[in-house]
């Protein structure tokens, strides 16, 4: 079985160099015979599992004799995962090319975006040249850290409790900055953005954020009448907040970080930087902890 | 006294590679002394030999007699008796297409003979030019000489056997078989290929009619063989390929042919090749086939020592080493031989052989249809490589 990865994997390599051709035409030959109901004729499996049961013979005798008596359990198994991987990346295709993002509707952190920009590289993005945002700690703190964010990605929405957590832990140490860049597929990622500027007007940005990221389901499907209510389930004065809305006038602002970002390179939300060095999409706290920790060290 | 560790050191592979290398029945490694000889050929002379008379010419024709005398002086041949071929196929299938079989049709082998000596006679079983027997081993991988004489009959034009096998390294018995075929009226063919580089080989004394072999399994180049035959039945033999320099003389309707082996040997040869395998002869001689032949003993004792200790090894062939060379073919438990050989090669970079070397029926008549791992040693390996083989097998032992 292990001959239909093996096509796969010499198929594109031997995109890129002849001297996988003979396997890549053995890797066929053989899967033609395996669909064909006829044993494999190539000694392309043996081969296989003669270096991987060998190498693993090296390391650990055990999982070597595991893999000798179940070559071909594992084989299908790993043909199975690898057919179904396959699908996903096919999907996720066809979602980009739909819906601009792998996930299709529903949005969030897409590999492809950066393969499409030839940036899914964080060490090839640059820090905003600019500390303009929704702040929190001390300006003068050694550590600043930037958040490019979308109030309607679910991928920013978990990142959420890391950016508290950081907050409370290092408080006066570190310079928090949120620059809301919302993302076109995410449903009402631009409304929800400017609606948050308009609660910063009134002093009550921090309450209307907790309140956009424990409601992101709901506004996601019932939009501006959603972020009305969030408005003044945060006591925000509603005629205030529905001149500031209706009137646009965080757009400007949002359209700023949203330039800055795009200068950034940023690719998915959420991307920080922890003073110039891009940590995206953290999938721990402990992995922005690291950076911030770092960051600390070195600017002592 | 011959000093193996300075023969080790010829071996340029060897010291190239972190390597142990079992593959010489397949090909041998190379010496330095043969290395220099072919590339001298294309660095220093490299021009035709035998057409043009300049002086380039000449020292190639000179190094072609010289290697043609060399490779007879190697076998106990006269010069004149050695036909160049590109390996031990070809002189094989030479003899085949060449030999008269209008009068006697019969040809016996044995069911243990390499594709080689096997498939040319099979077709021209096949297209009905002669009738092929079978002599059948036994189940250590002896044919014995009461096998052939029920065999070899009046009617028998040609017999063919190998010298050794490649698959278990037992010789055949051939001195009784040719004064059996010869009694009978019937030549013999000898498949020398894995007998030449690992005995010492008397063409004249053994009295054989033809004897093929290959000069990249004795630390020869590639490309290049022989076929020695006795002068007068080459004379006989009528050539299946001709072309520039196999005659003397030649109108648009006739021709005159050279005496062999000259008439053989059609179009531009291997000079390359011809002065290597010359220079691989001289380099063998100076050991003496004689210690060859010794060491490989030692070594075939050792190899079966360590094979047989091993109970999951399952060696096929007779057991006792004495009577075979430095060569086995077994599995390892139920471990598939290809699977096998690539973990001795990624474990502890052995090179061995596996699947059906080119003896289909061979491994059918050993119960092994699916193959086996073969090591074949020579001159340069030792027994601490054959100790690492068996550290090796022990581990690959556990898996089943």
């Amino acid at each position: 079985m292990i001959c239909f990865i093996a096509l796969f994997v010499f198929a594109i390599m031997s995109i890129f160099s002849a001297k996988y051709r003979p396997y890549a035409r053995q890797a066929f030959d053989c899967v033609f015979r395996r669909m064909t109901l006829r044993p494999c004729n190539t000694t392309l499996e043996e081969e296989v599992k003669g270096k991987t049961v060998g190498w693993l013979l090296g390391k650990n005798p055990a999982a070597a004799k595991i893999a000798n008596a179940h070559w071909e359990a594992i084989s299908w198994l790993f043909t199975a995962m690898m057919l179904v991987s396959f699908a996903y990346a096919v999907a996720g295709i066809a979602n980009f090319v739909v819906y601009g993002n792998c996930n299709g509707p529903e949005g969030g952190f897409c590999i492809y975006n950066g393969i499409a920009n030839g940036l899914q590289n964080p060490n090839l993005l640059s820090a905003p040249n600019t500390l303009e945002g929704q702040r929190y700690g001390n300006a003068n703190a050694l550590v600043t850290v930037v958040e490019f964010g979308c109030f309607s990605c679910p991928y920013t929405m978990a990142a959420e409790p890391y950016v508290e957590q950081l907050c409370l832990e290092y408080g006066d140490r570190i310079y928090f900055v949120y620059k809301p860049f919302p993302l076109p597929n995410h449903p009402y990622s631009t409304e929800a953005a400017l609606a948050s500027i308009c609660a910063e007007k009134q002093g009550k940005y921090w309450e209307y954020r907790k309140l956009l990221f424990q409601n992101q389901s709901d506004f996601r499907q019932m939009g501006e009448p959603l972020l009305f209510m969030l408005a003044n389930e945060a006591g925000l004065n509603n005629t205030a907040f529905d001149i500031c809305y209706l009137e646009g006038q965080g757009k400007a602002q949002v359209e700023k970080t949203i330039e800055e970002g795009k200068k950034s390179g940023i690719y998915g939300t959420p991307t920080f930087f922890v003073n110039g060095k891009a940590v995206v999409a953290p999938k721990s706290y402990e992995e922005l902890k690291a950076a911030v920790d770092e960051a600390l060290a070195n600017a002592k | 006294m011959v000093d193996w560790k300075k023969i080790r050191a010829d071996f340029p592979v060897l010291q190239k590679n972190e390597v142990i290398y079992f593959d010489n029945a397949c090909t041998t490694l190379k010496p330095q002394k043969m290395i220099d000889a072919v590339c001298g050929y294309y660095e220093n002379y490299s021009a035709c030999a035998g057409r043009s008379i300049h002086r380039l010419s000449n020292r190639t024709d000179e190094a072609c007699a010289k290697a043609r005398e060399t490779v007879g002086k190697f076998v106990n041949a006269k010069s004149d008796e050695v036909v160049w071929t590109k390996n031990t196929t070809e002189a094989i299938n030479l003899v085949a297409h060449a030999l008269d079989f209008s009068e006697r049709k019969k040809v016996v082998m044995s069911n243990l003979e390499h594709h080689a000596a096997l498939l040319p006679f099979q077709r021209l079983a096949t297209l009905g030019k002669i009738k092929l027997e079978f002599v059948h081993a036994d189940a250590d991988g002896f044919v014995n000489a009461e096998e052939w004489k029920k065999r070899i009959d009046s009617q028998t034009a040609l017999v063919v056997t190998h010298h050794t096998t490649n698959t278990t390294g037992i010789k055949s018995p051939f001195a009784e078989i040719i004064k059996m075929a010869h009694d009978a009226g019937a030549m013999v063919l000898i498949d020398g290929a894995q007998g030449a580089p690992h005995s010492k080989i008397d063409f004249k004394k053994s009295d054989f009619d033809f004897f093929a072999f290959s000069a990249h399994k004795m630390c020869g180049p590639t490309g290049i063989g022989a076929l020695v035959g006795k002068y007068d039945e080459l004379e006989v033999l009528s050539p299946f390929m001709m072309g520039g320099e196999t005659i003397e003389s030649t109108t648009l309707t006739s021709m005159k042919m050279l005496p062999p082996p000259k008439k053989f040997e059609a179009g531009i040869q291997n000079y390359a090749g011809i002065i290597g395998f010359g220079a691989a002869c001289e380099y063998l001689m100076g050991i003496g086939m004689e210690n060859v032949e010794k060491r490989e003993h030692e070594l075939a004792k050792k190899l079966y020592e360590t094979l047989l200790a091993n109970k999951k090894v399952k060696a096929y062939g007779t057991h006792d080493w004495q009577k075979r060379g430095a060569l086995a073919m077994f599995n390892i438990g139920n471990v598939d031989p290809n699977q096998a050989a690539v973990m001795l090669d990624s474990m502890e970079k052995i090179a061995v052989r596996s699947g059906l070397f080119c003896a289909h029926p061979a491994m059918e008549h050993f119960g092994v249809p699916k193959g086996a791992v073969r090591a074949s040693l020579y001159i340069y390996n030792n027994e601490e490589e054959i100790e690492k083989l068996g550290k090796a097998l022990e581990k690959i032992a556990e898996l089943g």
